[in-house]
C-alpha cells in the first residue's frame, strides 16, 4: 500500500437519528499505524462517530448520515459502496464482549469462513496468528473446540479482538473495549493495542482519560455532537487549546 | 440496508448478491403470503355472509332459528346468549381457581414445587377438546343427571364446567407472568416494613399485577367463546334462551357449535348458507373484541415495563375520580354475582352467603395478621389442588377406560361394523398426515415470515399490522378456520372433501403460532451477536443462516412442535373438509381422511352401544398420549436450552 499521509478523513459528517441530530459537522484526518483515541462525557457522538467508519450505523433504524466519510481517499458513504466490502477492511471491537456461541476455533474462523475460505490449513493458520496477535494463544491453545461462552469477559473480550483480526483489516475500531473488564484484563487489553498499531491503525472510543492518554497519540475530544478539538495526545492533555476540554481533562465537567 | 440505496433492478441482477437477494424475495414473498391468508380469511366469510336472508336487525334480535323448517326464521340471539351464558359459568368457575393457581405457583411455591406443577398446568391446555368433549359427556353429564335429578345432563351447567377447565391453563399461565412481572424491589420494599407475605401479595402484588390478570381472563373467554367440540357434545344443543334465563340445568346452543353441526349439511348458496356464514362473521368479531382488547393491555404492560412510553398523557380524569369509580366497578361486581347467585340457587342460599361474608370479614379483622396469612394461603393451596384434582380425576378416567380398549390389534387394523369393532390404524394415520402436512406448509411460510419481520425490516407500521394480525388469527376460533376451508377450498376452488384441503386449513391455523415463536426465538438473540457478524463482513444472510438461525433453532423447533400438536388435536375445523368416518386409507392427497379426533366424536355421538364407548375411549386415550407427548418433547427442547443458553 503507498505511504498515504492518512487514512480515514471525514468531511462535513452529519449524522441524524431519527429527529435527533447526532453529528455535527466532523471533520477530522486519521493517520495510519497509529492509536486515536476518541473521548468524551456521554451522550456525545464518539460511539456514533466511530460506528461511522465501518457503516454499523447501516443497522440502525431511521438513522441518516451525510457528508463523506473517505477510507483511502474512497467515500464509503459513496454511490455503489458496500457496507460488506469496508467492513472486511475494517474491523470493530465492541462494548460488550459478543462472542458468537460457538467454540473458539468457529468465532476466529467464522470471517475467514464468510468470505469464502475453506482450507482447513489455511484456516488453523489464520485462527493460530489471531490468537496470538490477540495474547490468547497460550491461555486458549488447548481448548480450541470448547465454547467460547465459557472464557472470562476479558478472554472474551480478546478473542474478539481475534475475531477482527483473523480478516485481516487495515482498521481496528474499539468502542469502549474495556467497559465491561476488570483493572487486570484492561491493562492486557491496553498492552495489546500498544502491539497492534505496528500492524494495524486503532481507532478507539474510551470513558477512560487515563486510558487515552496511556495508549493513544492522537486524541480527539467531542461534546454534544461536535469535534471540540483534535491533536497530539500530549499536546491534548498537557496543553489543550480549547477551553471546553481543558474543563473535561481536568475533570470540572463531564 | 447496505443494498437499500440501489434500485431495484440491480438489487435483483447484480450478480454477487444474487444469492442474497434471492433469500430476501423468497422471505418476503412468505410474509406477503401471512398477510394474504389473514385478509382473504376475513374477506370470504364476509362474503360468504352475504346477502343475509334477513335484514341484520331481526338477523341479531331474532330468538328463532328454525333454518330449515317450512318458514325459516333466522334469529341468531338464542346462539349468542348461549355463547355468553356458557361463557360467563365457565368464567366465574375458572377464575378464582386460575388466579389462586397463579398465586400458589409464583409466590407460594417452593422452586422444586413450580417446577412440577407448571408443566403439568401447560399440558392441561394440550388436551384435545374433543376429548375434554368425551370425559364431559361420558363422566360430567352423567354425574349432572344423577346428582340433580333433570331429565337430562347435557346442560349449560356441564357445557360451563368443561369450558372453565379449558380456560384454566390459560388464564393461568397469563396471570402467572403478570405476577412475577412485578419487580422484586416492590415486594422487598413492603416486606421490609414489616409487612407479612400474605399482606405483600394482597397489597403490593397483586395491584400491580391487575392489568396482566385482566388481561388473562379477557383471553380465557376468548379461549372459552371460541371452543366448538367440547361444547357441541355436552350441551344439549337446542337453540333456546334458557328458561328462566338463569336455569343453568336448560340446554343450549353457542355460535360455534351451531356452524359445527349444521355447516356440514347446508345446501350451497342457500339463505341457511348464508346465515351460518352470518353467524361466523359474528363470532368472529366478538372474538376479535376479546382479543384485541387483551393485546392492547398486554401491549400497555410491556411499554410500561420497558419504559417506552413516550409522553405522559394528560390526564382528563383525576386519580380521585378514578379511584372512585373503580370502587363503583368493584361494587357493582359483586352486586353482579350476588344477584347471579341469587337468580340460580335461590334466597336461601345467598342469604347464607352474605351473612358467611359478614362474619368472615369481621372475624379476619379481629384475627392477627400470620392467622390470616395462614387461612389466605390454605384457601390458595385448596384451589391448586383442586385444579390437580381436576387433572388427576380426567387423566385417569381416559387412561383406566382407555388400557380396556388396548391392544396390539386395535392399534393396527381398520375399524369395521362402524367403529364397534376392529381399530383405529386408519384413524391414527389420517390425524399423522394431516398434522404432518399442514406443519410442511405452515412452518416454511412462518418461519420465513418471521425472518423477514425481524431481520429485514424496521419496526414500523407493517410489521406492526403483520404482527397484530397474526395476534388476532392465533385467538380465532378453530372453526372459524374450518369455514374457511369449507368456503375457499372446498366450494369454491371445488376440491370436496380431501386430505389437502385439511392439511391447508391447519396449516393456515398454526401459522400465527409458528410466526410468533419463531420471532420472539429470532429476538431472544442478542444484537450485538449480529453486529459481531457484519463487522467481520459477513453479509446479512450469512449472519442470519450462520450465527441469529442456530441459537434459534431450539425455539423455532418447540413452536413447530406445539403446532404439530395443535393440529393433531383438532377437530373442528377439518370435520366438514377433509375428514369421513371410513376405514380406508386416503390413496391420494384428494382423497377424504379419517382422523382420531373425527372418529372419537363419531364414536362418542353417534353411535351406540357399549363397544362404541370402550372404542371411543381407547381412541381418546391414544390421541391424547399423541398430543402430550409432543408437549412433553417441546417442553423438554424448551427447558434444555433455556438453561444451556445464557448470554
Amino acid at each position: 500500500m503507498s505511504k498515504k499521509e492518512y487514512i480515514i478523513q471525514t468531511k462535513d459528517l452529519n449524522l441524524w437519528y431519527g429527529e435527533n441530530h447526532a453529528l455535527m459537522d466532523i471533520n477530522l484526518n486519521m493517520r495510519p499505524n497509529k492509536v486515536t483515541a476518541l473521548i468524551g462525557p456521554s451522550g456525545c457522538g464518539k460511539s456514533t462517530l466511530i460506528r461511522c467508519f465501518n457503516r454499523m450505523n447501516d443497522v440502525i433504524p431511521d438513522c441518516k448520515v451525510k457528508g463523506h466519510v473517505y477510507f483511502n481517499d474512497e467515500d464509503i458513504y459513496g454511490h455503489g459502496i458496500d457496507a460488506v466490502e469496508i467492513r472486511k477492511k475494517i474491523g470493530m471491537v465492541f462494548q460488550k464482549p459478543n462472542p458468537f456461541p460457538k467454540s473458539i476455533f468457529e468465532n476466529i474462523a467464522y470471517g475467514p469462513r464468510v468470505q469464502g475460505m475453506n482450507n482447513k490449513k489455511k484456516l488453523d493458520e489464520i485462527v493460530e496468528k489471531s490468537l496470538k496477535d490477540a495474547a490468547l494463544w497460550d491461555e486458549v491453545k488447548d481448548r480450541l473446540n470448547d465454547s467460547a461462552m465459557g472464557l472470562s469477559g476479558g478472554q472474551q473480550q480478546r478473542l474478539c479482538i481475534a475475531r477482527s483480526l483473523a480478516i485481516k483489516p487495515e482498521i481496528i475500531l474499539m468502542d469502549e473495549p474495556c467497559s465491561s473488564l476488570d483493572p487486570i484484563a484492561t491493562a492486557k487489553i491496553e498492552d495489546l493495542i500498544g502491539e497492534l498499531k505496528k500492524n494495524y491503525t486503532v481507532i478507539i472510543v474510551t470513558h477512560n482519560m487515563q486510558q487515552a492518554a496511556r495508549v493513544s497519540d492522537y486524541t480527539a475530544y467531542m461534546y454534544l455532537g461536535k469535534m471540540i478539538e483534535y491533536g497530539d495526545t500530549t499536546q491534548i492533555f498537557e496543553n489543550p487549546k480549547e477551553e471546553l476540554t481543558e474543563k473535561y481533562i481536568t475533570g470540572r465537567f463531564g | 440496508m447496505s443494498d437499500k440505496k440501489h434500485k431495484l433492478p440491480y438489487l435483483i441482477f447484480s450478480k454477487k448478491y444474487f444469492k442474497e437477494n434471492i433469500i430476501k424475495i423468497l422471505l418476503l414473498i412468505s410474509a406477503v403470503t401471512c398477510i394474504i391468508i389473514i385478509f382473504s380469511i376475513l374477506f370470504f366469510l364476509v362474503k360468504e355472509a352475504y346477502p343475509l336472508p334477513t335484514d341484520i336487525w331481526s338477523f341479531l334480535s331474532g330468538d328463532k332459528w328454525r333454518p330449515t323448517s317450512a318458514n325459516p326464521q333466522f334469529g341468531i340471539l338464542s346462539l349468542i346468549a348461549g355463547t355468553l351464558l356458557v361463557t360467563l359459568g365457565a368464567i366465574i368457575f375458572a377464575v378464582p381457581l386460575s388466579i389462586g393457581s397463579a398465586i400458589f405457583i409464583s409466590e407460594i411455591a417452593s422452586p422444586r414445587i413450580r417446577g412440577f406443577i407448571k408443566p403439568i398446568i401447560e399440558l392441561l391446555a394440550g388436551i384435545p377438546s374433543v376429548v375434554y368433549g368425551f370425559f364431559g359427556l361420558i363422566i360430567l353429564v352423567d354425574w349432572i343427571y344423577k346428582g340433580f335429578g333433570v331429565p337430562t345432563g347435557e346442560t349449560w351447567l356441564a357445557g360451563s364446567i368443561i369450558l372453565g377447565i379449558m380456560a384454566i391453563p390459560t388464564i393461568t399461565s397469563v396471570a402467572e407472568d403478570a405476577i412475577n412481572a412485578v419487580p422484586r424491589h416492590y415486594k422487598e420494599g413492603s416486606l421490609a416494613m414489616g409487612a407479612t407475605k400474605w399482606q405483600t401479595i394482597r397489597k403490593v402484588v397483586l395491584p400491580s399485577a391487575l392489568s396482566g390478570i385482566t388481561a388473562a381472563i379477557i383471553l380465557g373467554i376468548g379461549r372459552a367463546v371460541g371452543e366448538t367440540m367440547a361444547v357441541l357434545m355436552i350441551c344439549g344443543n337446542s337453540p333456546i334462551i334458557p328458561d328462566p334465563v338463569w336455569n343453568v340445568f336448560s340446554p343450549i346452543r353457542t355460535l360455534t357449535s351451531n356452524l359445527g353441526i349444521e355447516i356440514g349439511e347446508v345446501p350451497f348458496g342457500s339463505g341457511h348458507y348464508h346465515a351460518l356464514f352470518g353467524v361466523a362473521v359474528v363470532l368472529l368479531i366478538i372474538t376479535l373484541v376479546i382479543n384485541i382488547s387483551a393485546v392492547y393491555i398486554l401491549g400497555k404492560i410491556k411499554e410500561k415495563q420497558m419504559a417506552l412510553g413516550k409522553k405522559k398523557k394528560k390526564n382528563y380524569i383525576s386519580a380521585e375520580t378514578t379511584y372512585k369509580i373503580k370502587k363503583y366497578i368493584k361494587h357493582a361486581l359483586i352486586g353482579f354475582l350476588l344477584i347471579f347467585v341469587y337468580l340460580v340457587t335461590g334466597l336461601l342460599f345467598t342469604g347464607i352467603i352474605v351473612l358467611a361474608a359478614i362474619v368472615l370479614s369481621y372475624v379476619f379483622k379481629k384475627l392477627p395478621e400470620k392467622k390470616i396469612q395462614t387461612i389466605s394461603f390454605s384457601i390458595i393451596t385448596i384451589s391448586i389442588i383442586i385444579v390437580l384434582c381436576i387433572l388427576a380425576i380426567l387423566l385417569g378416567y381416559i387412561i383406566v377406560n382407555g388400557i380396556d380398549a388396548m391392544s396390539w390389534e386395535f392399534l393396527t387394523t381398520p375399524h369395521s361394523s362402524l367403529g364397534r369393532q376392529g381399530g383405529i390404524v386408519t384413524a391414527l394415520m389420517g390425524t399423522l398426515y394431516l398434522a404432518l402436512g399442514a406443519i410442511a406448509i405452515a412452518l416454511p411460510i412462518g418461519v420465513g415470515a418471521a425472518i423477514y419481520l425481524v431481520e429485514y425490516t424496521r419496526e414500523g407500521k407493517i410489521t406492526k399490522t403483520i404482527r397484530s394480525a397474526a395476534d388476532l388469527l392465533n385467538g380465532t376460533p378453530s372453526i372459524v378456520f374450518g369455514l374457511f376451508g369449507f368456503a375457499f377450498l372446498v366450494l369454491f376452488l371445488g376440491w370436496g372433501k380431501v386430505l389437502i384441503a385439511g392439511q391447508i386449513t391447519l396449516a393456515f391455523m398454526i401459522i400465527p403460532t409458528i410466526l410468533r415463536t419463531s420471532e420472539e426465538a429470532l429476538k431472544s438473540v442478542p444484537q450485538s451477536i449480529r453486529e459481531g457478524s457484519l463487522a467481520v463482513g459477513a453479509t446479512r444472510w450469512q449472519t442470519i443462516r450462520r450465527v441469529v438461525l442456530p441459537p434459534a433453532t431450539p425455539g423455532i423447533i418447540t413452536g413447530a412442535i406445539l403446532g404439530i400438536g395443535r393440529a393433531a388435536g383438532e377437530t373442528a375445523p377439518i370435520m366438514f373438509i377433509a375428514v369421513t368416518f371410513s376405514a380406508i386409507e386416503p390413496s391420494s392427497l384428494w382423497a377424504p381422511v379419517n382422523a382420531l379426533s373425527y372418529h372419537i366424536f363419531v364414536l362418542a355421538t353417534e353411535i351406540s352401544g357399549q363397544e362404541a364407548k370402550i372404542a371411543a375411549g381407547g381412541s381418546a386415550l391414544v390421541l391424547l398420549l399423541l398430543v402430550i407427548g409432543f408437549y412433553i418433547i417441546a417442553l423438554l427442547i424448551r427447558n434444555y436450552y433455556s438453561k444451556k443458553m445464557k448470554w
